[in-house]
């Protein structure tokens, strides 16, 4: 039944069940986040080098991406959803949306993958 | 006849129905105004992914540029707006797990849900407070 609920056929179940995955996600790396700044505490431009360096802290950071992007999109889709009644303005902000989101990928990716 | 009656007497309900756009009227329940926080810090917070993803990048490119960010990053007008912005992330952080919380069936009676969203209201500041306290 709960698979069911998952298919194609229902676009908004998976819509709600990807915002909460990626929500949860990202709980995770932010409290990660925040207990690593408290440990380690870089003030140097070497220590926040090194704070950056590991491999799995940046392959986190990027997920973290991925997911932030994927629930920034839900997240601001509703909001024009919501109150941007005119679909040929909504169409259009959900594009320049679209758009902004990749650049940040791209950029983030360039980042943390680099 | 009677029908043009009808139409008529429904007419006048719909002019007659009141206007409440007044938004300083309208009085939140607690559940509201942590639901709309909610949704105002999560659109705050993306709006400020570009300066979040510039500042990433100058202060890991070279040292002076790490030195000039965190020279910005300590001058009082930029700490307050960080703070704000601290207060953005924790409120909608605790707003989400409180979200999570209800979406597998605890919390969701009335009172309940009115006492999570104090709790949320409270640790989205004592958060910020404690980062504040942190900076300064």
């Amino acid at each position: 039944m709960v698979i069911e609920l998952l298919t194609k056929r229902y676009p908004g179940m998976r819509a709600w069940l990807m915002q909460r995955l990626t929500a949860l996600i990202m709980a995770f790396y932010s409290v990660m986040l925040l207990g690593r700044i408290l440990v380690l505490q870089p003030a140097t431009y070497e220590e926040f080098l090194g704070f950056f360096q590991p491999a799995w802290f940046r392959i986190a950071s990027w997920l973290f991406w991925i997911c932030l992007s994927i629930h920034a999109w839900l997240g601001i889709r509703d909001v024009f959803k919501d109150y941007v009644p005119n679909m040929y303005v909504r169409s259009l902000l959900l594009k320049i949306l679209v758009l902004l989101l990749w650049v940040y990928m791209a950029w983030a990716s360039w980042l943390f993958l680099m | 006849m009677q029908n043009n009656e009808l139409q008529n007497s429904q007419k006048a309900k719909v002019k007659n129905r009141p206007k409440n756009l007044n938004l300083f009227t309208i009085r939140l329940p607690i559940n509201a105004l942590v639901s709309i926080l909610h949704r105002a810090t999560g659109c705050a917070l993306f709006l400020v992914l570009p300066i979040i993803l510039l500042l990433l990048q100058l202060s890991l490119s070279t040292s002076e540029h790490f030195e000039t960010v965190v020279s910005i990053l300590h001058s009082p007008l930029i700490k307050l707006f960080m703070l704000g912005l601290a207060w953005a992330f924790f409120h909608h952080f605790f707003a989400g797990v409180r979200h999570l919380a209800m979406d597998v069936h605890w919390m969701t009676s009335l009172m309940k849900a009115r006492c999570t969203s104090k709790i949320v209201m409270v640790l989205g500041v004592l958060a910020t407070l404690v980062l504040a306290v942190k900076l300064w």
